[in-house]
């Protein structure tokens, strides 16, 4: 049992297919669009659309079987690193040096020559070579013969490993964000003070501004943030697109505006039909009445909506939070009396179904409508992130290793022959073989020169 | 001059360029290459020019709509083709590459794209946009460059099987070992640019580092597939045909990631 579920995780097909099934199901994850409502799935796909939602397919990064396939990858990816740990370690602080010139002769890389010097002598003058290029050099004698065992760049051997490692670190934060990561979001307006849920502090919005370019389009949203700690401000800084605030582990990010239509600031304008040159400007406020100025007249607002429509039950409400057809509810009256309500319109002054209370020629028209701005600001806090870069910066470094640090190993055998030292040499790299060889080569040179 | 008139230069040198590598594929005379190399380095330089200028008119990087950066792509391509012929000394993949780079150039003029430097969105306004977006396409274009060789291996492959002598010195062999090098040097570039550094400026931007994007998704298909061809080619040891049908579909997976999931899959990344 132990065996087959070692054998399992150890075989490098299960990893290759544990691979394919990942990409396979990503692949669908990105055909089926993720995390919508119900009904959407019912439309798109009818009978199917229910099918999906059972087999999590609509949520298929956080399903069940998405997370165990990421999780049997994970286990794969610790056995098969252990296991192959075990004999590369050995091979490197346990090498062998065989004393067999034909351990030396099978190899792929290997050259052979005599050096006129005594072994001991050969030996001191090519490991001073081979020290030169960097190469760490160990070895042994026995029976008048000398193996040396030249090396560097060992560390290249573990890149893969490295890589292994950074992706079970990265994999260890996103589980950590999934368990422990926190997020909301905070709607503030300006001087507004809200509490961070879970936090102990608390934010304050001082102010929002928009920013635009000369064309008009937006160039930036800037929400001038302070940190509230009991009832003291501990830091203020501006909040923009891509410059959050960091604050003991919450990062607040600028995320979204609007406008706060339950607090319009309305202009109206009264005019007479029957009077041209005649028009009063009332700014006022929904709720309060306001008079008209040289008039006795009071106009009040009781209603405001952004884009009227007439719901199903033909009662007046909002189709959108976007100014697309704002419309007022107002009345006008004369000391107690009124003199008309109605709706009116902004974008239709004509089309205003007045109730006229008494005969009157005045007309109520809806011309400025402003709105105190909101700013929504996202929280999170996130203790997976830290493990993240760190397995990041792991993974890149062991890549680096993979790639770009082949381990070199230079094998040499010396044995006396008629005074002079026969030397019989051979090289192993798993990769860049054609700069190994070269390099080989120039220390073949270097070393038939000695004298 | 101005920076669109250096661009349809450097396009016509690109031209030039493939034109001669092509004359070189049939006619096998060496000069007919180098001329096709110089060609391409010279609208290297000018592509050059014109990137740096369209940079310092519109005050940001040149890759910011579909124009700016299928120009960069090509760009890109150029850059790590010369680099992979001038270190294997086989201009033979030059036709093709010099094919789909004056591909990449006509696309890039077509009057489907819109070319005005418009100002950058809040989201956009970052180097991070530097590094995430140059990064991930040179490593692209390595991608590409094992892209053709993979095909060619796969024919050269056919042809030595059937008895025919290797053109020139480049054997399927070497085919093989020119597409695994171009692929250790794409995929950690790929890997630092596009997934490294997209999750930094995802957590600077969006305050998560990962939201399981179409496009975010398709660059982590990307990234599987090619370590499906390291772990495939080192571990079990697959060289040759099944190792260039890996690399083939894992430049079509790295093309969907940014050409595909822009027209077809809805998602954050749509800026372009």
């Amino acid at each position: 049992m132990y065996r087959a579920v070692k054998n399992f995780f150890t075989s490098i097909k299960v990893a290759i297919v544990l691979l394919i099934l990942l990409i396979s199901a990503s692949v669908l994850g990105t055909l089926i669009p993720q995390g919508r409502p119900a009904q959407e799935y019912l439309v798109r796909y009818g009978q199917l659309g229910g099918l999906f939602r059972k087999l999590q397919l609509t949520q298929l990064y956080q399903s069940f079987w998405y997370i165990a396939l990421l999780i049997l990858f994970s286990l794969n990816i610790i056995v098969c690193t252990l296991v192959r740990l075990g004999p590369k370690l050995r091979r490197v602080f346990r090498p062998k040096c065989d004393l067999d010139p034909k351990s030396v002769q099978v190899l792929k890389i290997k050259d052979k020559m005599k050096i006129p010097l005594a072994p001991d002598a050969a030996k001191e003058a090519v490991q001073a070579e081979l020290g030169r290029r960097r190469y760490r050099v160990r070895g042994h004698a026995a029976e008048s013969r000398h193996c040396l065992l030249a090396r560097k760049k060992l560390l290249g051997l573990f890149g893969s490993d490295v890589v292994h490692v950074g992706l079970l670190i990265i994999l260890a934060g996103g589980i950590i964000s999934g368990l422990a990561g926190v997020r909301g979001s905070l709607t503030l307006s300006e001087g507004q003070v809200l509490p961070v849920p879970d936090a102990g502090f608390s934010v304050r919005l001082d102010k929002f501004a928009t920013e635009l370019y000369p064309d008009g389009n937006v160039k930036d949203w800037k929400s001038d943030l302070t940190v509230i700690e009991g009832d003291k401000s501990v830091l203020t800084k501006s909040v923009e697109v891509n410059h959050p605030l960091n604050y003991k582990g919450f990062v607040f990010y600028q995320s979204g505006y609007g406008s706060d239509w339950e607090k319009p600031e309305l202009e109206v304008w009264l005019k007479k039909t029957g009077d041209p040159a005649y028009l009063k400007t009332v700014r006022l406020a929904v709720g309060r009445p306001a008079p008209v100025e040289g008039e006795d007249i009071t106009l009040t607002v009781s209603r405001f909506l952004p884009d009227f429509v007439l719901d199903e039950n033909n009662q007046p409400s909002t189709r959108s939070l976007d100014l697309n057809n704002p419309a007022a509810l107002i009345r006008a009256e004369r000391a107690g009396t009124e003199l008309f309500s109605g709706w009116i319109f902004a974008k239709f002054p004509d089309f205003a179904q007045m109730h006229q209370a008494a005969e009157s020629e005045l007309k109520a028209e809806l011309k400025d409508i402003k709105a105190p701005q909101y700013s929504v600001i996202q929280t999170a806090r996130d203790p997976g992130v830290p493990l993240i870069w760190v397995g990041c910066a792991v993974l890149m470094l062991g890549l680096f290793l993979a790639f770009y640090w082949p381990p070199r190993e230079v094998r040499l055998v010396l044995q006396e022959s008629q005074g002079k030292t026969e030397v019989t040499a051979g090289g192993i790299t798993s990769k860049s073989r054609e700069a190994f060889q070269s390099e080989f080569e120039s220390i073949m040179a270097a070393l038939r020169k000695m004298k | 001059m101005n920076e669109s008139t250096i661009f349809t230069l450097s396009f016509s040198l690109y031209i030039g360029s493939a034109f001669f590598y092509l004359a070189f594929l049939y006619s096998k005379r060496k000069a007919m290459a180098r001329t096709g190399f110089i060609l391409a380095l010279l609208g290297l330089v000018l592509h050059t020019l014109a990137l740096v200028l369209r940079t310092v008119q519109s005050g940001h990087a040149p890759f910011t709509n579909m124009y700016e950066s299928l120009s960069f792509l090509a760009w890109a391509t150029v850059l790590a083709y010369l680099i992979i012929e001038w270190k294997f000394q086989a201009p033979r993949p030059g036709a093709y590459l010099l094919l789909i780079v004056v591909g990449l150039m006509a696309l890039a003029s077509s009057p489907l794209m819109p070319k005005d430097a418009t100002p950058l969105v809040p989201a956009l306004q970052s180097y991070w946009l530097w590094l995430h977006v140059s990064v991930t396409l040179l490593g692209e274009a390595f991608f590409a460059v094992a892209f053709i060789t993979s095909i060619m291996y796969l024919r050269a492959e056919a042809r030595e099987k059937a008895g025919a002598a290797p053109k020139g010195t480049l054997t399927a062999e070497r085919l093989d070992s020119i597409s695994y090098r171009a692929i250790s040097v794409g995929f950690p570039l790929f890997t630092l640019g596009g997934l490294v550094f997209g999750m930094v400026w995802a957590y600077k931007a969006w305050g998560t580092y990962w939201s399981w994007d179409p496009k975010e998704v398709w660059s982590l298909i990307t990234w599987f597939v090619f370590a499906l061809y390291l772990h495939t080619r080192i571990v079990m040891g697959w060289k040759g045909r099944r190792s260039a049908a890996i690399a083939i579909i894992g430049f079509l997976a790295a093309l969907f990631t940014y050409f595909g999931v822009n027209y077809l899959l809805a998602g954050l990344h749509s800026y372009a």
